[in-house]
């Protein structure tokens, strides 16, 4: 484990006047997992590509095996050995697994695929790797962790020795994550060399042996697993100390002010079956409630039943003691940050003084000649939001699509909270966004709500949930299954009703499991 | 005017403008290989084109017309597709709106000219508009698809238009008439001649005020704001509490009344009465004037100019070199497959680098 495969020297790409990657140095030994940390827009996508041969450096050098190459293509690449797994992945959703795989190989009786000699092969390297999958069935029908393994299937089957994963765990759930990581312990004991990137800076002392941490573009050092914390690795990720742990607790007791009430709600989700069943839940003036649980199990719809977005089939929802019957459309009465803002929290291809008026751009202080948008008006509100929220662009009239997720959320942020409002729904919103992000995404909540708005904070990651919230209640199957306080002594308990089980019926329920099963 | 939004005014004009004209260059010069192939003088030919499109005061008042029915169909065109909404049918709304403008150009109104025409135009956007009600509801309201239902009813409004104008026993049909039209507009109904001697008329000017104020409504009112959110992102329009049932029906209904006012032009304009298969197309080809536009009001001025252009020196080009006038249509396909091919390239920026990259190396000259 001491030949170096790969060195990246002095390695500068700019788009623009963007300093995407500057004089980075990055090396691989042969059977090392080498993990490249760093936030958000700090560069790290771009070196892979660099070195995948999508984007050209403009200085800099790249040597595989001791020798200088330059690398024009990902068909390069390949040739070099050098696979890539996407942050974002790049399978044609309805071919399957294996058609996926051979696609763009040479095959000795064009223009049909050689998918039977392939699936041969493909078992023997699924086997070595424990990269089990259905190879026969449509891509969109598998779930996101086995496509991520037909991605690293396809790298493989290419005959990569060094295997680059774009933030791969971004988009698992915590078992799946688990599966990953064997997957790489696999790869490395067969001699593989994984380059595994990441913004997680908990995740990643664990299955490397070395990380390298990028701050805007820079190489902030190289440090081996073992002397890896993540207090320093947080240091050199974002330049100063952070904590999610809790900070204030509420102002509020139980005598404050119902804000969100939620009565017997049931509805129904995409496919027609039932997705929330008889929820009940309030929240007060000046509270945090968490709600913790599985992705996937009526979070979603419990958010867009309040959202306004899904139809309530019974029970009612009100805020500020007004039933809620369509999106809320008053910016002082709700305030939403979706979980999905690329999708629904932005309009991409507006610029980002136009999307901090989404909601507001017929208020009086935007208008003139009565009918007309003032856009000086609406600029300047811009400017002063991009200084507020420290929004990182080149300007207000730069599109909502140019900026990174973080600044994205501060843009939503920024616009759902302007106008103080009494009740905020909070749902995911901190979704694929790193460490310094979240704490100050969190942050910004706790601020409104010392400030006395009433905050619905639905997350799957429950550390954030238990760092932020005053109470916490969690969700199964789209029923609530109990309230808990954030107190880390009442984890396993979250545990077991994250699996199901309800809070008063626990030991009951679990028993009578065990008979049925 | 800032200094941002001029600069930043600028950079959008010039954004809008270079893709369209490289794409313009580009079909002209594989038309050009085309007309030699045939065995015609590449240069002789384009220079009759120019001579009898702008070559003098007459050939440019022809363009003039050529472009007007294009201008305001490309308006309607661009008023829908940059909402995001497929209006396919603008010919038959087109069909539909010289037909109010025909049920109203024949009444002999007691009202002075200037309100009269107003009166057939208002006519045509709203017969234009109701034949984007029916499909415009479906859409909206059911999630029909729109392409499917606006692309069958222009073959239903172009026969209705046949039945009317029949002269045995259509409604509007002038009796003993040799060919399928209807009686002449009373002379209050027909726009002013702009320039005297020829056919161009006040329909050119109409399409400029709506093409500006259509621009400024687009751009810098609340209700083109939400518009273009519906445009860009429906998902978020709907989460921002737009009601995108509503809004829908109204870009249908918007888009098919502007293509209506198209067809009132023609009738009001040129012709001063309503034939059967007056449209050779207009609701079709405004389709690619409004995507060499990129859907920008603005620009569709433009681009009607362009392609009015090439129509009006089709005919001399045919005259004097002997070249098939249907060249002109090849030189518009090309352009729109450029143009196309331009919109998907940009969203591949490595492609054209690698491109870029190659003519760079290469010995040869670099095009356009
Ligand atoms: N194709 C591109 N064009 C322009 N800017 C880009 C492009 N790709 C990345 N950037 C910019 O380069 C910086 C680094 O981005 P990236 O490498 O994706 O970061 P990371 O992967 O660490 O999140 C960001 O500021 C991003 O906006
Ligand atoms: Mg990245």
């Amino acid at each position: 484990m001491s030949d170096i495969i790969l060195r990246m020297e002095g390695i500068t790409k700019q788009f623009g006047s963007n300093v995407a990657n500057n004089s980075v140095n990055f090396d691989v030994y042969k059977g090392e997992v080498h993990t490249l940390l760093g936030e958000n827009g700090a560069g790290k996508s771009t070196l892979m590509k660099v070195l995948y041969g999508i984007h050209q450096p403009d200085e800099g050098k790249i040597y595989v095996d001791g020798a200088e190459v330059t690398i024009n293509s990902p068909r390069e690449a390949v040739n070099y050995g050098i696979g890539m797994v996407h942050q974002h992945f790049m399978l044609a959703s309805n071919l399957t697994a294996l058609e996926n795989i051979v696609l763009g190989m040479p095959t000795s009786r064009p223009p049909f695929l050689e998918l039977n000699e392939a699936k041969v092969e493909l078992g023997k390297i699924a086997a070595e790797y424990d990269l089990h999958v259905d190879l026969t069935i449509p891509v969109w029908q598998l779930p996101v962790g086995a496509q991520q393994r037909v991605e690293i299937l396809k790298v493989l089957f290419r005959k990569a020795n060094i295997l680059i994963l774009d933030e791969p765990t971004a988009v698992l759930t915590p078992p799946e994550v688990e599966q990953l990581y064997k997957v790489i312990d696999q790869l490395k004991a067969q001699g593989k060399s994984v380059i595994f990137i990441s913004h997680k800076l908990n995740e990643v002392k664990k299955v490397s042996d070395r990380i390298t941490v990028l701050r805007h573009g820079q190489v902030t050092g190289t440090i081996s697993s073992k002397e890896a914390n993540p207090n320093n690795l947080a240091k050199m990720m974002v330049g100063r100390a952070i904590s999610l742990a809790r900070k204030q607790p509420a102002v509020t007791d139980a005598s404050s002010d119902k804000v969100l009430e939620i009565k017997d709600v049931t509805c129904l989700g995409d496919k027609g079956v039932t997705a929330l069943n008889n929820i009940s839940l309030e929240v007060r003036r000046g509270e945090i409630l968490g709600v913790a649980g599985v992705d996937g199990n009526g979070q979603r719809e419990l958010a867009e039943c309040i959202a306004g977005i899904r139809p309530v089939t019974e029970g009612s929802i009100s805020i500020n003691g007004q039933t809620v019957t369509g999106v809320v459309k008053d910016p002082r009465i709700m305030g939403y940050i979706p979980e999905d803002r690329r999708r629904t929290g932005l309009v991409l291809d507006f610029s980002i003084a136009e999307n901090l008026v989404l909601k507001t751009i017929s208020e009086p202080q935007y208008k003139k000649f009565g009918y007309f948008i003032n856009w000086g008006t609406v600029y300047k509100h811009a400017r002063q939001a991009i200084k507020e929220f420290d929004i990182r662009t080149s300007g207000p009239e730069a599109p909502a699509r140019h900026l990174s997720g973080g600044n994205q959320q501060r843009v939503v942020l920024s616009r759902e909270l302007e106008k103080k409002p009494a009740f905020i729904l909070a749902s995911q919103a901190t979704r694929g966004l790193d460490v310094g992000a979240i704490e100050n995404v969190q942050d910004l909540l706790r601020e409104q709500r010392n400030q006395g708005a009433a905050i619905l904070y639905i997350s799957t990651e429950l550390t954030e949930v238990m760092s932020i919230s005053d109470r916490i209640i969690v969700m199964s199957k789209g029923e609530i299954m109990g309230e808990v306080t954030p107190d880390p002594s009442n984890l396993p308990q979250i545990g077991e009703m994250m699996m199901g089980l309800r809070t008063s019926e626990q030991e009951g329920r679990a028993n009578n499991e065990q008979l049925e099963s | 005017m800032n200094s941002w939004s001029l600069k930043g005014a600028l950079q959008k004009a010039k954004d809008i403008i270079v893709g369209p004209i490289i794409a313009i260059a580009l079909a002209l010069l594989l038309a050009g290989i085309l007309i030699y192939f045939s065995g015609y003088e590449p240069l002789a030919a384009y220079g009759a084109l120019f001579k009898g499109s702008v070559g003098n005061i007459n050939s440019l008042a022809v363009t003039g017309v050529r472009m007007t029915p294009l201008l305001l169909g490309g308006l309607a065109v661009a008023m829908s597709f940059s909402c995001g909404v497929s209006n396919i049918g603008i010919e038959g709304q087109l069909y539909l709106g010289a037909v109010g403008a025909t049920i109203v150009g024949l009444m002999p109104l007691p009202v002075p000219q200037w309100l009269h025409l107003l009166l057939v135009l208002a006519a045509g956007f709203v017969f234009g508009a109701l034949w984007a009600t029916v499909p415009g509801y479906l859409y909206a309201y059911k999630g029909v698809n729109e392409v499917v239902l606006t692309l069958m009813l222009n073959y239903v409004a172009i026969y209705l238009v046949s039945y009317l104008t029949n002269t045995v026993y259509g409604p509007l049909g002038e009796k003993g008439a040799s060919y399928s039209q209807s009686p002449e507009l009373v002379s209050t109904a027909r726009l002013p001649i702009l320039l005297k001697g020829s056919s161009l008329h006040v329909g050119l000017l109409v399409g400029i005020v709506l093409a500006i104020a259509l621009y400024i409504f687009m751009n810098h009112t609340s209700s083109g704001f939400r518009l273009r959110m519906v445009g860009f992102n429906p998902h978020a329009a709907e989460y921002a509490g737009i009601p995108m049932e509503r809004t829908r029906m109204q870009i249908m209904l918007l888009s098919g009344g502007l293509a209506g006012i198209a067809g009132a032009s023609e009738v009001a304009g040129l012709f001063h009465r309503l034939y059967a298969n007056f449209s050779p197309g207009y609701g079709f080809d405004a389709i690619a004037v409004s995507l060499l536009a990129g859907n920008n009001p603005l620009a569709v001025i433009l681009s009607s100019a362009f392609y009015g252009a090439l129509r009006a020196g089709a005919t001399r080009m045919q005259q004097v070199i002997g070249i098939e006038v249907s060249i002109v249509f090849i030189i518009q396909a090309f352009t729109i497959l450029f143009v196309t091919a331009g919109t998907v390239l940009s969203h591949r920026p490595s492609v054209i680098k690698k491109l870029f990259r190659f003519s760079k190396k290469s010995p040869a000259e670099g095009r356009g």
